[in-house]
């Protein structure tokens, strides 16, 4: 049960993630909700969602169902064909939503890649037909690394870059080139491109190449202009004239400078729709040329200038402004009277910029080496420069390390005259040493030392065999006597060793001799023979020395073990080990669990047990078994009725009538013996809806839940 | 180039061997070689273990205190190159370094002062108190080196004897 809950659990919380993360469309910006339908479709995107959230409301309620079912498993089979039907119909759900995970997959990874625009900020947006030279630009203004080639459509998404005009930072971005088509004919890349300009409150830089080299003309990027021109409602608009190392905005031709003109006059109308104050007309029409980096800063400028003026406006119309108007104050020192007073510059500052003119070159290290053969071959002297004592050292190669210690330890300028203190200190010492030794304690003489040494060397000796049986003890068995192949437990050994201490060993050997118990065939005596010996042969017949009389056998009955008598104690035991038994718990199928019990009828199985043996005998399951012999004594009863009936009053008309009604009696009687056997079934009703309940089919199961 | 000192036995690492180990507060550790090292590993204090430097001079095996140690000290601030103080110094070092074995050996002298006397008291004792390892104490004949004393046992035929009656 634990384990399809914990599988629920993961799913749910799995699936409710993907969910939750995903952002809902409506409740991000406009120009991100409008940029994500772009790329993808939103109704695909909503759909796919919806399809997770069903699967996930699928699998909670699978995982409820089956829950409840679980807890009437009787058998542990049961229990487990329940659980892996759960859990298999959760993976069915979880692979039918396969394809829309993977579509979700894809947007997200999607998604993680999309550039990070702030809708709110400061924000310059680069727009035109494609080639007139956009990346190229947002490559000179700001870090951005946008690609740059000669073919159309290089720039297939937005790209942000960044730039800074008077302390602040403001985002530029780089659109894909927009063609001149009807709105509903515009491909994905031009869609981005359009909801970028559609949503975001920007200064619009719309790019126009002079020279052509874009492969459109002036005309054809006018007519954009034009379509695209309600786009530019409430923006500062600044016409870029780009490519002018290639065609200069005087040489065009006169149609190319009046459309030109138009599209400075629309530009004309945004500016004073802002600021009211109409300016001059260059503000409006700015040429450049990014590739010998003309005027690009220029346009930067004005462009910035602009955007920031509008902002400024705007929030100065807007209500949060006056909270804060009041506290700005601008302090202007006021002229107290009207000397001029210009900055000023210390006079050696300008004499040291006026030498610095005139100054000639030095000749550097770096001169030197290119003169002495380059830099492989010429290697500077580093120690030209020291500043020593006397010139001659500057060459010295001084050692570092001497005799093992580090030379750099001992310098010290008045080495030498603590060395002279310590040669003094050393000769001192010296005198001051005495040889005596003193021996209070006398040698041993040679005797003794060498019992001494007998002595240590016996001991040694214990000692190395200690050591080696300790080591050994783990491996080393227990050799019983008659095994001993060193002869080291002969009593004649004992005898050699306790002379040699100084004892006599002839009392040890005689004990020694009298304890053993002697050949087999000395011990083995017959009965008769033995009259007047009984004692000694009882001794060497008794059970071997080296088990210990102490236990008594383990079925005998121990007073103050509890037990009534020695059957209980052999119980006991048996069912103490019946206990340590382990469970099986292979939850295999079992003769219980094979019950196919579908249709109303149970089936009849046949059953071999195994009774002594090599014998097997039938037997039927017993309902099975009752019923159908039931139904079988009662067909047949009734069809030997009639056939007997049919022919013995073939031909007497009344008595057929008789015959029939005899058959009708007999007919009912059937029925009745019939709905007896249904009725009995009563009996076995609970038996059948509890078998039902367990039942693998849950269609079936719920059918007959539902019916009581 | 420095010859170094490690950090577990005291003992100088010349180039080219041994491992430094730098510990997160920036404290380095030399090691001469991969027994020291890996005996810091086990984080065993090297005043602990019998063979290095820090435990023979803690337990006095070795001098601790002198005047030959103060003429080697780690400068920090470099001097400048003097040819004629070069050459002091190293004239001096190897007269330090005399001095200094000098010394230790009479350190190494005094401490083994006591140990012919004290052997001897020992083995006297020994040989007083271990005797029962080649004379038994209950031997009747308790001469130093007891000869070899051979005994005849007789077998015991009494089982057969009882079988043939």
């Amino acid at each position: 049960m634990r384990k399809v809950k914990f599988t629920q659990t993961n799913f749910h919380e799995k699936l409710s993630t993907i969910i939750e993360e995903f952002p809902r469309l409506d409740d991000i910006h406009p120009f991100y909700g409008d940029l994500l339908h772009v790329l993808y479709n939103k109704d695909h995107y909503k759909l796919a969602l919806g399809q997770i959230n069903t699967a996930r409301n699928l699998i909670s309620k699978i995982a409820k169902d089956y829950v409840k079912l679980l807890k009437y498993g009787d058998s542990l089979y049961r229990c487990k064909a329940l659980k892996v039907a759960a859990l298999g119909r959760m993976c069915t759900v979880t692979k039918r939503i396969g394809p829309s995970l993977a579509y979700l997959d894809q947007i997200r990874q999607h998604m993680a890649r999309l550039p990070s625009i702030d809708p709110n900020t400061r924000t310059i947006l680069i727009c035109g037909y494609p080639n007139v030279g956009k990346s190229s630009f947002i490559n000179k203004i700001t870090r951005a690394d946008v690609d740059v080639q000669p073919y159309a459509f290089t720039t297939k998404s937005l790209f942000v870059g960044h730039t800074d005009y008077k302390y602040l930072r403001y985002q530029v971005i780089d659109t894909p080139g927009i063609l001149d088509r009807p709105f509903e004919d515009r491909n994905i890349i031009e869609m981005c491109s359009i909801t970028a300009l559609a949503h975001l409150r920007a200064a619009v830089l719309f790019f126009l190449d002079i020279s052509g080299s874009c492969g459109y003309t002036i005309a054809q990027q006018s007519a954009l202009f034009h379509s695209i021109k309600s786009l530019f409602m409430n923006k500062p608009l600044i016409i870029v004239c780009n490519k002018t190392d290639l065609q200069s905005l005087e040489g065009i031709s006169e149609d190319d400078k009046n459309l030109v003109e138009e599209m400075k006059s629309e530009a004309m109308k945004t500016l004073i729709g802002q600021g009211g104050e109409p300016r001059e007309g260059a503000e409006v029409l700015l040429t450049m040329s990014t590739l010998t980096e003309q005027g690009v800063i220029a346009v930067k400028n004005a462009a910035c200038e602009r955007l920031l003026d509008q902002r400024v406006e705007i929030k100065m119309k807007s209500k949060k402004i006056n909270d804060c108007l009041n506290r700005f104050h601008v302090a202007v020192p006021k002229p107290r009277d009207q000397k001029e007073r210009p900055p000023c510059i210390p006079q050696a500052v300008l004499e040291a910029k006026a030498k610095e003119a005139e100054k000639e070159k030095k000749r550097l290290e770096k001169d030197i080496e290119e003169e002495n053969g380059g830099a492989g071959v010429y290697s500077a002297s580093l120690k030209k420069h020291y500043l020593l004592a006397h010139d001659e050292w500057k060459e010295d190669n001084m050692p570092e390390i001497l005799d093992g210690h580090n030379v750099y330890d001992f310098v010290d300028p008045d080495i030498l005259q603590r060395l002279e203190e310590l040669e003094k200190e050393e000769g001192l010492l010296q005198d001051q040493e005495d040889d005596e030794v003193e021996m209070d304690v006398e040698d041993l003489t040679p005797q003794q030392q060498k019992e001494l040494a007998e002595i240590r060397k016996k001991k040694s000796l214990l000692i190395r065999e200690h050591r080696i049986k300790k080591s050994t003890a783990e491996s080393r068995p227990i050799v019983p006597r008659k095994f001993d192949k060193d002869k080291r437990f002969t009593s004649e050994r004992m005898g050699r060793q306790l002379s040699s201490l100084g004892l006599d060993p002839s009392k040890a050997i005689e004990r020694v001799r009298s304890k053993s118990r002697g050949r087999k065939r000395d011990r083995s005596t017959d009965h008769d023979m033995d009259v007047d010996n009984d004692g000694s042969n009882k001794k060497m017949r008794a059970r071997s020395l080296s088990r210990s009389r102490s236990r008594p056998p383990t079925n005998e009955l121990v007073p103050g073990e509890g037990f009534k008598d020695s059957a209980q104690k052999i119980k006991a035991f048996k069912l103490g080990k019946k206990s340590v038994q382990k469970r099986n718990k292979d939850a295999k199928k079992g003769v219980d669990d094979d019950h196919d019990l579908r249709r109303g009828w149970p089936v009849m199985t046949e059953v071999w047990m195994n009774v002594g043996g090599i014998k097997k005998i039938r037997v039927y399951d017993f309902e099975s078994y009752f019923l159908f012999g039931r139904f079988h004594v009662c067909f047949i009863l009734v069809s030997c009725y009639t056939f007997l009936n049919l022919w013995i009053f073939s031909d007497n008309y009344e008595m057929i009538f008789g015959f029939i009604s005899q058959s009708s009696g007999v007919l009912s009687f059937s029925c009745l013996l019939f709905f007896l056997v249904k009725f009995e079934l009563h009996k076995y009703e609970s038996h059948f809806k509890l078998q039902a309940r367990l039942q693998p089919n849950m269609k079936w199961a719920l059918q007959n839940r539902r019916k009581t | 180039m420095r010859l170094e000192k490690c950090w577990f036995c005291s003992s100088t690492i010349y180039p080219g061997h041994g491992i430094q180990f730098v510990r997160n507060d920036a404290k380095i550790f030399r090691f001469c070689r991969s027994k020291c090292h890996k005996n810091f590993k086990m984080k065993r204090n090297p005043r602990k273990v019998k063979w290095t430097k820090a435990y023979r001079r803690l337990h006095g095996k070795d001098m601790t205190q002198d005047a030959t140690f103060e003429f080697e000290r780690k400068r920090n601030r470099p001097e400048r190159y003097d040819r004629n103080l070069t050459e002091n110094t190293l004239k001096a070092i190897k007269t330090i370094d005399k001095v200094r074995f000098r010394r230790e050996e009479t350190h190494h002298k005094n401490r083994m002062k006591g140990k012919i006397a004290k052997e001897r008291k020992e083995a006297r004792k020994e040989l007083d108190q271990q005797i029962h390892m080649l004379v038994a104490p209950g031997a009747k004949d308790k001469h130093l080196s007891p000869a070899k004393v051979t005994v005849k046992v007789q077998h015991e035929s009494t089982d057969e004897n009882r079988m043939e009656e």
